[in-house]
């Protein structure tokens, strides 16, 4: 096996899993909203990826589409979701997420049903060799990442992102200070969804054949392992819990191929996963990276005052 | 002129009538107190004002606006400010965010001028930044701002909780037991200010257990019971009045507030 190939698509994997953990972590992290159907945002922004593709569309036309849809999609499932109390919101999102899959499965004329779409590269008409090709989703991909991670930074470190941590602690709180919850609970389900969205395109996109068998429950749950293990609610944590936990994954994979166990080696690293949960959550846990407190200029008026008083 | 008018206000949970008729008006510019034994509807009442909890009859109107039934959002919006009795901070977040959350017509609060306005509201930010300190500094906070408000302790986190109406920039404040918890000095210290900000031209209207501090302050008190209001007038006709002691204070009217 080309080990540069196997590098190239762990990076890519990370990559798309490190925007979806970022996604989570600004509903979760950011606004405490427990979002247990990522992987319906995934597959919407995937699907729509694949079909409009199909129309020999552009592919950042395709991403930013993939991204639109996702986000419709999560300001609608919020609507309901947010006059319930926060454990319904986990419920309507985890069903949410089985919901589309079964569609997808159970239709034909959209997306092909159980025997799924094939997407084309992005790269197709550049003339590009297939290890050129893996090479430019690398870049495509980390170079989405890092604007995505540039534009959340701002958006956290701003009088927005003050709000929506405050929503986190005590809506009601932020509401008998003259803001409405609910408007900034459906924008960044909207956010959230969206990056979630472009990740699927990404992923649709890099993998060329996409199936409903591919956006199980999982997916969410691997991307919730990521953002625990890194810490919510700051943006490097997400990153990096990302990176590790796609790391250990891979490398779980690999090693049960040396290990003679007297079970499935398979299972191994879902053992692995659930002592990681275990024990991170006894010895630390507030994940890998605390939150920072916000950046917006008005600390650096604290310490003139603390210095002149 | 009455600044705001509570008319009728009736409020059952289940069987209990929590409310029952209940009536009250701030003139502008007062500091208005509202006294009575535990239980007595106080804090729903001020609740059903904010819009916290929606009554099941009457009206509540703020400056000839009627509010009824508006959500506390919008309640804030006409110029109104609340404060809670148990504090209900951010408690992740520093003292000087929790404050700062507080502030009316912020430009970074919205998504878009939070991404786009920038050098806008960078520039309110620290103009806020000094308000905030200025109210901490009358608080005795200003060595903790950079601290999460969840290290504070019970007395300084009620401190921080009144320090959040008084950002808000109202134009009256709901105030529930601002001086429970807070020790006398500094009790006294924040009724000053209040009254410093009454002389600006603000409204009060205050829940209030220490009547020492209360009697000293207040244009005039309101007195509830079983969910009604049963007494109303000035400072001195209210500690003249004999059901002032049988249903609230229980010590015999040459007690404590003679003097």
């Amino acid at each position: 096996m080309d080990l540069m190939i196997y590098v190239l698509d762990t990076l890519v994997f990370m990559g798309i899993f490190a925007l979806l953990s970022l996604s989570l972590n600004v509903e979760y992290g950011f606004t405490g909203l427990g979002n247990f159907g990522k992987v319906a945002f995934f597959m919407a922004g995937a699907y729509t990826y694949a079909i409009t593709s199909s129309f020999g569309w552009p592919f950042y036309l395709c991403l930013i589409l993939a991204g639109l849809v996702a986000s419709v999609l999560g300001a609608l499932v919020s609507l309901p979701a947010l006059r319930l109390r926060e454990d319904y919101l986990a419920i309507v999102t985890l069903s949410f997420g089985e919901i589309l899959r079964i569609f997808v499965k159970a239709e034909q004329w959209l997306a092909g049903g159980v025997w799924g779409i094939a997407v084309p590269s992005a790269f197709a008409n550049m003339d590009f060799t297939p290890r050129m090709q893996t090479w430019a989703s690398v870049v495509l991909v980390w170079v989405i990442l890092i604007a995505v991670f540039v534009f959340l930074y701002l958006l956290m470190n701003s009088p927005y992102g003050r709000v929506l941590r405050g929503i986190r602690e005590d809506d009601v709180a932020v509401q008998v200070l003259g803001k409405s919850y609910v408007l900034y609970k459906v924008q960044a389900l909207m956010v959230g969804s969206a990056i979630a969205g472009v990740a699927g395109g990404l992923f649709a996109q890099y993998i060329r054949f996409i199936d409903p068998y591919m956006f199980l429950p999982l997916v969410t749950f691997t991307v919730w392992v990521m953002l625990i293990l890194g810490g919510p609610a700051n943006p490097w944590g997400a990153v990096v819990g990302a990176v590790i936990v796609e790391f250990f994954n891979r490398g779980s994979r690999i090693l049960k191929d040396h290990l003679a166990l007297p079970f499935d080696p398979h299972n191994v690293q879902y053992a692995l996963f659930g002592l990681l949960i275990i024990f991170l959550l006894l010895y630390r846990p507030h994940g890998l990276f605390r939150e920072k407190p916000l950046k917006t200029g008005a600390e650096a008026e604290v310490a003139k005052w603390q210095s002149s008083s | 002129m009455a600044i705001l008018v509570v008319n009728g206000i009736s409020k059952s949970f289940g069987g209990l009538q929590v409310l029952n008729q209940a009536s009250l008006e701030v003139a502008e510019g007062t500091i208005t107190g509202l006294v009575g034994p535990n239980g007595s509807g106080k804090t729903t009442l001020l609740h059903t004002i904010f819009g916290l909890i929606k009554p099941d009859a009457g009206t509540v109107s703020f400056r000839n606006q009627l509010i009824t039934g508006l959500k506390p959002h919008q309640i804030y919006e006409v110029g109104l400010a609340f404060s809670f009795q148990l504090p209900r901070l951010f408690f992740q977040l520093t003292v000087l965010d929790n404050l700062l959350l507080a502030a009316r017509n912020h430009i970074g609060t919205s998504f878009a001028s939070a991404l786009f306005l920038r050098r806008r509201w960078r520039r309110q930010e620290t103009e806020l930044a000094q308000k905030a300190m200025q109210i901490l500094e009358l608080l005795g906070l200003v060595h903790l701002a950079l601290h999460p408000a969840g290290e504070l302790s019970g007395g300084q986190r009620k401190l921080l909780e009144i320090g959040r109406a008084l950002m808000a920039d109202p134009v009256m404040i709901l105030l529930d037991e601002p001086a429970a918890g807070v020790n006398p000095v500094l009790g006294r210290r924040i009724y000053q200010k209040l009254y410093t900000l009454r002389e600006q031209g603000l409204s009060f209207l205050i829940i209030e257990h220490k009547l020492d501090i209360l009697l000293d302050f207040a244009d005039y008190i309101y007195m509830m019971d079983a969910g009604r209001v049963v007494l109303s007038g000035t400072p001195k006709e209210v500690i003249e009045n004999p059901v002032f002691y049988a249903t609230y204070v229980g010590e015999t009217q040459n007690a404590a507030f003679r003097s």
